[in-house]
C-alpha cells in the first residue's frame, strides 16, 4: 500500500508473467542443434536445458541456453545487461513459455507446469522488486509464505529467525517500514517458509549497500549448506561468482562461458569482458 | 448564558444523529473500501447492493410480522437481517460469476471495471424496484426510544430534552460489533491475512499459493454482510426508499476516499468525518447559540450555513478537497 507515486497502479509486482495462464502455447517440435549441453549437466537436480523462448509472441530472448544446479549448491547467472539473465531464471520458474527445450526438477519434467504448480513442487522464487507484502507485519509475511502448508510452521519460522535475527526483533512491524536490506531478508524468509528444495533469487542485492550485500551472500551460503539448491541472477558478478559453485555467463540468451565460480573468475577472457579486468 | 442547555441541544440535534449516520456511512464505506482493496475498482453498485439487501430484509420482516413473530423491544428486521445477508451474498457471488470474473481474468484496467459496475448498478436498480417498488417503506417496530425527550427533561430538570431513538442506539452497537468482527477476521485469521496479502501484492500472493478466486468470493460475502447491515440500519433510522439508497453512494464514496481507499480504519474515520460535516453544516445553530451566548448577544438569523437539501454538496466538496490535496486520504490508502 506504500508507493511513492499515489497515482500509479501498484497492483501485484507488475510482472504479468507470474500469472501466466496454465495452458501454454504449443511448443515447436524442432530439435535444437546449436548448443547441446554436456551430459553431466543433464542429470543435475535442477536443469533448464537448451531453452528457447521469449515473452508472449515477441522475439526469442533465450537462444538455447542451459542452466543447471546441483543439490545444495549455488549456481549464479551473470552477464551483461539485456543478456537474458532474469529471463532465463523466469523460464526455469515457468513464468514464460518455452518454445524449445525443457525444465527438469529432480529428474521430473516440469516444463508445462505453471509457476504456482512449481511452488507446490518445492521451488521458491524471490522476485527482484515488490517481493514482500508491505502492509503485513514481518511475521504475517512469513505466515503467508507458508500458506500452502498444513503442518506446524513454527519450526521453519524459528529457522528463518535464526538465519535473520533482525527479523525476530521486527516481527510485529509492517514489512513496508523496514530498510532495503531487511526487506530482502523478509523476501528470502518468505520464500524459505515453503521449505523449498530450490530457492531462486532474482538480483537479491540490487539496491542494497555493499556491507548488507556481503551479509546477504553469507546467509545465502548458509541456506545452501542446509541442502537447498540456490539459483540466482546477479549484477554484482565478481562477488556472486566468489560464492558460486557453478557460474553461467550469458550473452544474447546463450551460454558464453560456464564453469565453477573460481574458474570463471580466473578466466582472462571472462575477466576482460565481464568483470572489468 | 446556559451552557448545559446548549450542550443538550447540540447533543440532541447534532451529535446523536451524526454518530448514527456516521456509523451507517462507515459500514457502507467499509464495503466500498474492501472491494477496492481486493478487487481494485470503485463499486458503483454498492448503494443498490445495500438497497437490495434491505429490500429482502424488509420483505422477510413483513413475513415474520404476519406470522406474529417479533423481537420484543428490538426491531423485527434484526431477525430478518441474516436472510437479507444470505440473499445479497448470493446475488453478489452470482454477479461476480457472470460479470466481474470475465474482466478479472483479462486483467481489465480498473476504469473498465468501474464502468462495468455502473452497468451492474442499473440492473440492480431495476431489480430492487421490481421487488419492493419505488415508494417509501417504513419497517421499524419495537420500542421507539431508548431515552425520550420528556424522560430526560424530568430526570435532569433541564429545559431542553435529549432523545435517543432505539434505532440510533442499535445502529451504533451493531456497527461496533460488525467492525470488531471484521477487524478480528482480517488481522487474526489465516483467511483474513491472505485477503490482506492479496490486497498488498496479488502476484506474490499467487506465488505463496493463495487462491485468488477464494479471496474474491470471501470478499463479496463480507461485502454483502456489511452492505445489508448498513442498509437495514439506515432504513430503520430513517425509512427505505430505493432512490435514497442510490444517492447514499456519494457520501459513502466520499467517506471511503477521505479515509483512504483500501484502508478499513480510514473508512470508519471517513464515515464519521462526512456525517459530522453534513449534519453540522446543515444544522440551524440558532438555538445552541441562544443558550451559549449571554442574553441579547445572539444574532437574528437561523445560523444555518446551507439548507438540508444541499447536504450532498458537503460530501462532494470534501471529496474534491481531499482528492486535490491528499489523494491517498487521511489514512494513506490508495488513490483512485
Amino acid at each position: 500500500m506504500i508507493s511513492e507515486d499515489p497515482l500509479r497502479d501498484d497492483r501485484g509486482n507488475r510482472d504479468l508473467s507470474i500469472t501466466r495462464p496454465r495452458d501454454a502455447i504449443p511448443m515447436d517440435p524442432i530439435v535444437p542443434t546449436a548448443t547441446q549441453p554436456a551430459t553431466s549437466v543433464v542429470n543435475a537436480f535442477l536443469v533448464g536445458e537448451a531453452m528457447v523462448g521469449g515473452y508472449g509472441r515477441g522475439p526469442s530472448i533465450l537462444n538455447g541456453c542451459t542452466i543447471a544446479a546441483e543439490k545444495g549448491q549455488i549456481a549464479v547467472i551473470v552477464g551483461p545487461n539485456g543478456a537474458g539473465k532474469s529471463t532465463a531464471m523466469k523460464a526455469i520458474f515457468g513464468m514464460l513459455d518455452l518454445r524449445q527445450g525443457s525444465v527438469r526438477l529432480n529428474g521430473e519434467d516440469i516444463t508445462r507446469l505453471s509457476p504456482q504448480d512449481r511452488v507446490a513442487k518445492g521451488m521458491a522464487f524471490v522476485p527482484q522488486t515488490r517481493n514482500i507484502f508491505p502492509s503485513l507485519t514481518v511475521q504475517e509475511n512469513l505466515e503467508m509464505g507458508a500458506f500452502l502448508r498444513k503442518d506446524d510452521i513454527s519450526r521453519t519460522m524459528e529457522q528463518v529467525y535464526e538465519l535473520f535475527p533482525i527479523l525476530r526483533e521486527k516481527r510485529r512491524q509492517p514489512a513496508g517500514e523496514l530498510s532495503g536490506g531487511q526487506r530482502q531478508q523478509v523476501a528470502v524468509g518468505r520464500a524459505l517458509m515453503t521449505q523449498p528444495s530450490v530457492l531462486m533469487l532474482d538480483e537479491p542485492t540490487a539496491g542494497v549497500s555493499p556491507i548488507v550485500m556481503d551479509e546477504l551472500f553469507d546467509r545465502i551460503i548458509e541456506i545452501a549448506r542446509t541442502g537447498i539448491t540456490i539459483l540466482m541472477v546477479e549484477q554484482n558478478a565478481r562477488q556472486a561468482l566468489e560464492i558460486a559453485d557453478k557460474g553461467y555467463v550469458l550473452v544474447q540468451g546463450a551460454n558464453a562461458f560456464s564453469g565453477t565460480g573460481k574458474d570463471l573468475l580466473a578466466d582472462p577472457q571472462v575477466r576482460k569482458s565481464f568483470l572489468g579486468g | 448564558m446556559d451552557l448545559l442547555n446548549a450542550l443538550v441541544v447540540f447533543l440532541n440535534f447534532v451529535f446523536v444523529p451524526a454518530v448514527s449516520y456516521g456509523a451507517q456511512l462507515a459500514l457502507g464505506a467499509l464495503g466500498v473500501t474492501l472491494i477496492y482493496g481486493i478487487l481494485r475498482f470503485s463499486n458503483f453498485a454498492h448503494g443498490d447492493t445495500m438497497a437490495f439487501g434491505t429490500a429482502i430484509t424488509i420483505l422477510c420482516t413483513f413475513g415474520l410480522q404476519a406470522l406474529g413473530i417479533t423481537f420484543g423491544p428490538l426491531p423485527t428486521a434484526l431477525l430478518a437481517l441474516p436472510v437479507g445477508i444470505v440473499a445479497t451474498a448470493l446475488l453478489l457471488l452470482g454477479t461476480d460469476r457472470v460479470v466481474y470474473r470475465f474482466y478479472r481474468e483479462r486483467k481489465a484496467a480498473p476504469v473498465i471495471l468501474v464502468i462495468v459496475s455502473m452497468g451492474v448498478m442499473f440492473v440492480m436498480n431495476g431489480i430492487v424496484r421490481f421487488i419492493i417498488g419505488v415508494g417509501d417503506v417504513t419497517f421499524a417496530d419495537g420500542a421507539r426510544f431508548l431515552v425520550s425527550a420528556r424522560g430526560f427533561q424530568e430526570w435532569s430538570g433541564l429545559e431542553e430534552g435529549l432523545a435517543i431513538r432505539s434505532s440510533q442506539a442499535i445502529t451504533v452497537v451493531t456497527a461496533a460489533i460488525a467492525v470488531a468482527l471484521l477487524f478480528w477476521f482480517l488481522n487474526h485469521t489465516r483467511t483474513g491475512k491472505s485477503m490482506r496479502a492479496f490486497s498488498d501484492n496479488e502476484d506474490l500472493a499467487l506465488l505463496s499459493g493463495i487462491n485468488p478466486e477464494r479471496v474474491v468470493a470471501i470478499t463479496w460475502i463480507i461485502v454483502a454482510a456489511l452492505a445489508t447491515t448498513a442498509g437495514v440500519l439506515y432504513g430503520l433510522d430513517k425509512s427505505f426508499k430505493a432512490f435514497t439508497y442510490f444517492q447514499l453512494l456519494l457520501p459513502i464514496f466520499a467517506a471511503a476516499i477521505v479515509g483512504g481507499l483500501g484502508n478499513p480504519l480510514g473508512a470508519i474515520a471517513g464515515g464519521f468525518v462526512i456525517a459530522f460535516s453534513e449534519v453540522m453544516l446543515t444544522y440551524a445553530w440558532r438555538k445552541v447559540v441562544l443558550y451559549a451566548l449571554p442574553e441579547g448577544w445572539a444574532p437574528d438569523g437561523l445560523l444555518q450555513l446551507m439548507s438540508t437539501e444541499y447536504k450532498f454538496a458537503v460530501s462532494f466538496a470534501i471529496l474534491i478537497i481531499v482528492l486535490l490535496f491528499r489523494p491517498t486520504g487521511l489514512f494513506r490508502g490508495q488513490s483512485v
